[in-house]
C-alpha cells in the first residue's frame, strides 16, 4: 500500500510552519528567560520544534527540509545541557535556519522539494561542532556498576572483553519462584536492513530480561546504548524458568531479527526482580480540535443568514390577522433566541487571543534593532485578550508597522540614550486591555518622541495644510499628521519603516474594521500609539436613516448624536450650515447631495452627528431616522466596493438590502 | 475482530498518516492523542490492543506516558514511533516498557509488519 503524500501536504505545511514560527518565538523568549530551569525548558521546546519538523519532513520525503531541520536540531542539542552558552551568534544562526526552513516549507506547499542551502547547512554543522566541543568535556571513563563477574561460557560474538550486562528490569516479576531455573544461551542476528541494530539488540535484551534475568550480554547493555553491536550479532545468557518454546515465541514478536538460536546451559541462581520506577499522576490534558478558518467563516455566514431569515419571518407575520400572530410571534421569539445563542457561540469560536498578533513582535523588533545597531526590549501584556479573528488578521500588519516605526524612529541609538540619561536599551511595551465592548491596544516606546511643530511644518510643506490651519491644530491632532501620506519627521528614509508612508495605511486599516487610532507623544519621553478596536466586526449595530426612497446605515460606533432641525434656520459658517454639538460647531452636509440623489423637498431634516475621520465630526442631513438595527455586515463585492462612501451591505428583515456608509470616505 | 489502535503523536499530520495505514489494513483506530497526558487518559478509557507512541511531545513525553501506561497495564502493547538520531530515547522507552519501535520515515508495510509481529499475529 503506497501512501499518497499529497493528501497530507496541507496539514504538513501548516504544522511545520507553526513549529518554525514557534521556534523563532521561543528563541527570542530564551534570550530573556531566567537562567536555570526556565531556560532549560525553553531549549527543550526548541529541540522539540526542530525535531517535529525533521520527522514530518522526512515522512513527506522532503529530504532537503528534513536534513536542514536535522542540522537545526543538532545545533540546539548542545544548549540543552547548558542554555547559558547560547550567544547572539548562535541565535542569529538558528533564526537564519528557521527562516530558510520556513521558505522551504512554503516551496513544498507549491509542490516543490527544495534542497537545503549547502552553505547554511555547513555553517550549522560547523557551529554545532564548535558548541558541542565547548559544552561537553570529553566523557570521563564511566565507572560501571559492579556486576556479575565475566563468564567463561559465553561464546564470543565479537572479540571484545566480556562486559557485564546492566541490571535487568523485568516489566513483570518473573514467574520464577518455585519453578526450576535454567540457563539459556540466546544467539540473535539482527537483519541487515535494520537502520538501528543496536536499539534492536537492546530491545532483545530487555525482552529476554522480562522472561528471567540476564546474566550476561555481549555486546553489553552499555555498549548497545553507545550504539555498538559488531557484526549485528548479539549473545545473551538468560536465567529463566520459561521453556525454550516460550522464549522463542517471545522473540518471534520482535521485528528485524534475521536469525535466532536457543541453547540450554546450566541452572543457576534465582533472578532478582528490580523495582519498577514510579511515575507522576496524570493531570488534565488539553483537548482541542482544529478547524479550518474558512469553515468557521462559512459557519458565521450561515448563522448570519439565519438571523436575517428570522427577521424576515417576523416581518411577514405582521401582515397576518391579529388572531394568528401571538402563536407565530412566540415561535419566532424562540427561534430568534436560539439563533442568537448560536451566533454568540460561533463568535466565541472565532475569538482568538491577541497573541496571534503579538507573538511575532519581539522577534521583529530584535531584527530591526540589530540591523540599526540599537537595543530594544519588547514587553507584551494582555496577549491573552481575545478578539474576533477577522479583526486580528487586519490588525497584524498595522501593529507590526507601528512597532517597526518605534524601533526605527522612536528608540534612539544606545549612546544617544545614555547621553539623555536613559538606559541604553529602549523599551517598547505592547499592552492590551478590554474596555466594555472595545479592546484597546497600546504600542508605547520610551524613545525620542514626535515633535508636533515639525509635523505641522512638514504638513504645510507638503501642501496638506495651510500655515494658519496647521498652527490652530491641537497637539494631538497635529501628531496624527504623521498619518498623512508623505508627512514624516524622519530625517532619513530607511528600508525599515519607510517614511511615514505606512502610517496612513495603518489608520485606514484600523478604521476599516471599525476602530480608531490615536497618537500621543512627549518629546524626549516617547510615543504611544493607541488602537481602539471593536471586539467583533460581524454584527454591528447601525443607525438606519432614510434619504428619499433609500435606506442607509451608519455604524452606531461612528455616531455621536442626532438632532431634528429646520435647515434654513441653521447658522452658517463660510456658506456651510453648522450645528452646535459638544461645545463646537459641526458642519452639516446634505447626505442626498453627497450621494448624488435628488434633493428632497421641504426644510425639516434629521441630522446625524458622525465621525468624519480626518475632517472631525460632521452632521449628515437625512430625511428621517428609522432606528437602530443589529446588522450582519457583509463585505461588498466588486464593483460595489469601488464606490467611495460605502463600506458594507446588510439585508433587512423585509429582504431589502441596505448599504452601510463609510463616512470619512464619503467626505473625502 | 479487528485489533483496536490508539495513535499518539503531537502532529495531526503524522496521526492522519498512521491512521490511514491502519484503517486500510483491518485495524480499528479507536482513538488519537496529541500528547503524553492525553495518551494516558485515552489509554485508560479505551484499553486499546495497540498504541503507537511518538516520543517527543509537549506536556508529557511518549517515554513518560509509556512508563505510566505500562504501570497501569502490564500487558499494554506500545510501539514507539521514533526518528533516526533518537536511538537513546528509544532505548529509554524500551526500558519504560515499550514493546517495539518503528523508525521514521516509515513505509506502511514496515509498520504493519512490526505491529503484527508484536501482537503475535504474524
Amino acid at each position: 500500500m503506497a501512501l499518497d503524500l499529497q493528501r497530507y501536504l496541507g496539514l504538513y505545511v501548516s504544522e511545520a510552519g507553526e513549529h518554525l514560527a514557534a521556534f523563532g518565538r521561543d528563541l527570542v523568549r530564551l534570550e530573556r528567560a531566567a537562567p536555570g530551569a526556565e531556560q532549560k525548558e525553553v531549549v527543550d521546546t526548541l529541540f522539540r520544534h526542530a525535531h517535529s519538523v525533521k520527522g514530518m519532513s522526512a515522512s513527506m520525503q522532503l529530504e532537503g527540509i528534513a536534513s536542514l531541520a536535522h542540522r537545526l536540531e543538532d545545533l540546539v542539542a548542545p544548549f540543552r545541557a547548558d542554555p547559558a552558552r547560547l550567544d547572539a551568534a548562535a541565535v542569529d544562526l538558528l533564526l537564519a535556519a528557521t527562516d530558510a526552513l520556513s521558505g522551504m516549507v512554503q516551496e513544498a506547499a507549491r509542490g516543490l522539494s527544495p534542497a537545503a542551502d549547502a552553505a547554511l547547512a555547513g555553517r550549522l554543522a560547523e557551529a554545532s561542532r564548535r558548541y558541542r566541543d565547548r559544552a561537553e568535556p570529553p566523557p570521563a571513563p564511566s565507572s560501571l556498576p559492579a556486576a556479575a563477574p565475566p563468564r567463561a561460557d559465553l561464546p564470543e560474538p565479537a572479540a571484545t572483553t566480556p562486559a557485564a550486562a546492566g541490571p535487568a528490569q523485568p516489566a513483570e516479576p518473573p514467574p520464577s519462584r518455585g519453578r526450576a531455573l535454567r540457563r539459556v544461551l540466546v544467539d540473535v542476528e539482527i537483519a541487515g536492513s535494520c537502520p538501528v541494530p543496536a536499539v534492536r539488540g537492546f530491545l532483545v535484551v530487555k525482552k529476554l530480561g522480562a522472561l528471567g534475568a540476564v546474566a550476561e550480554a555481549k555486546p553489553s547493555v552499555d555498549e548497545l546504548r553507545a550504539g555498538r553491536i559488531p557484526g549485528k550479532k548479539l549473545a545473551v545468557l538468560l536465567d529463566t524458568a520459561e521453556t525454550l518454546q516460550a522464549i522463542e515465541r517471545a522473540l518471534a514478536q520482535i521485528s528485524d531479527l534475521a536469525g535466532v538460536s536457543l541453547r540450554e546451559a546450566e541452572v543457576e541462581r534465582a533472578p532478582v526482580p528490580a523495582p519498577v520506577a514510579g511515575g507522576r499522576e496524570p493531570a488534565d490534558a488539553r483537548r482541542t480540535v482544529r478547524v479550518r478558518t474558512e469553515i468557521l467563516d462559512g459557519f458565521l455566514d450561515t448563522v448570519g443568514e439565519l438571523i436575517l431569515a428570522t427577521a424576515r419571518i417576523r416581518e411577514l407575520g405582521r401582515a397576518l390577522p391579529a388572531a394568528a400572530r401571538p402563536a407565530l410571534d412566540e415561535g419566532v421569539d424562540r427561534l430568534h433566541a436560539i439563533v442568537k445563542d448560536l451566533h454568540d457561540k460561533v463568535m466565541t469560536v472565532r475569538m482568538t487571543p491577541l497573541a496571534l498578533v503579538t507573538e511575532g513582535l519581539p522577534r521583529a523588533a530584535r531584527d530591526v534593532a540589530r540591523r540599526l545597531g540599537k537595543q530594544v526590549e519588547v514587553e507584551i501584556r494582555g496577549a491573552e485578550i481575545e478578539l474576533d479573528r477577522a479583526i486580528l488578521e487586519e490588525l497584524s500588519d498595522p501593529v507590526l508597522h507601528v512597532l517597526r516605526n518605534a524601533v526605527d524612529h522612536g528608540i534612539e541609538a544606545p549612546h544617544l540614550r545614555l547621553l539623555a540619561g536613559k538606559p541604553a536599551t529602549g523599551t517598547i511595551s505592547v499592552s492590551a486591555r478590554r474596555e466594555r465592548d472595545r479592546v484597546i491596544v497600546d504600542v508605547a516606546d520610551d524613545g525620542k518622541g514626535m515633535d508636533p511643530e515639525r509635523l505641522r511644518a512638514a504638513a504645510v510643506a507638503r501642501g496638506a495644510l495651510r500655515g494658519e490651519e496647521a498652527a490652530e491644530l491641537p497637539e494631538r491632532e497635529a501628531l496624527l499628521l504623521a498619518c498623512l501620506p508623505g508627512v514624516s519627521t524622519a530625517e532619513t528614509v530607511t528600508d525599515v519603516s519607510g517614511r511615514g508612508v505606512g502610517l496612513d495605511a495603518v489608520k485606514r486599516t484600523v478604521e476599516g474594521v471599525g476602530g480608531t487610532l490615536e497618537i500621543d507623544s512627549a518629546p524626549g519621553r516617547g510615543t504611544r500609539v493607541t488602537f481602539r478596536l471593536p471586539l467583533t466586526v460581524a454584527v454591528q449595530p447601525v443607525l438606519l436613516v432614510r434619504v428619499g426612497e433609500e435606506v442607509l446605515g451608519v455604524p452606531i460606533a461612528k455616531v455621536h448624536g442626532a438632532a431634528q432641525v429646520t435647515l434654513s434656520r441653521l447658522e452658517r459658517s463660510q456658506g456651510t450650515p453648522v450645528i452646535p454639538h459638544d461645545g463646537a460647531l459641526v458642519p452639516v452636509h446634505d447626505l442626498a447631495r453627497l450621494l448624488g440623489f435628488p434633493r428632497a423637498p421641504g426644510d425639516e431634516r434629521a441630522i446625524v452627528i458622525a465621525d468624519g475621520g480626518d475632517s472631525g465630526r460632521v452632521g449628515l442631513a437625512v430625511d428621517a431616522l428609522l432606528g437602530q438595527h443589529e446588522a450582519v455586515l457583509k463585505p461588498l463585492g466588486e464593483p460595489l466596493e469601488l464606490v467611495p462612501g460605502l463600506s458594507a451591505v446588510t439585508v433587512l428583515g423585509n429582504g431589502r438590502p441596505v448599504f452601510i456608509l463609510d463616512v470619512p470616505r464619503l467626505l473625502a | 475482530m479487528a485489533k483496536r489502535v490508539l495513535i499518539v503523536d503531537d502532529a495531526i499530520f503524522m496521526r492522519n498518516m498512521i491512521k490511514d495505514i491502519f484503517s486500510g489494513s483491518g485495524f480499528e483506530v479507536v482513538g488519537e492523542a496529541a500528547n503524553g497526558l492525553e495518551a494516558i487518559e485515552k489509554y485508560r478509557d479505551l484499553r486499546p490492543d495497540l498504541t503507537t507512541m511518538d516520543i517527543v511531545m509537549p506536556f508529557k513525553s511518549g517515554i513518560e506516558a509509556t512508563r505510566e501506561i505500562v504501570k497501569q497495564d502490564g500487558k499494554a502493547v506500545i510501539v514507539m514511533c521514533s526518528a533516526l538520531g533518537q536511538e537513546s530515547l528509544v532505548m529509554e522507552a524500551i526500558e519504560a516498557g515499550a514493546s517495539d519501535f518503528i523508525v521514521k520515515p516509515f513505509k506502511s508495510e514496515d509498520v504493519l509488519s512490526v505491529v503484527k509481529k508484536v501482537l503475535g499475529d504474524a
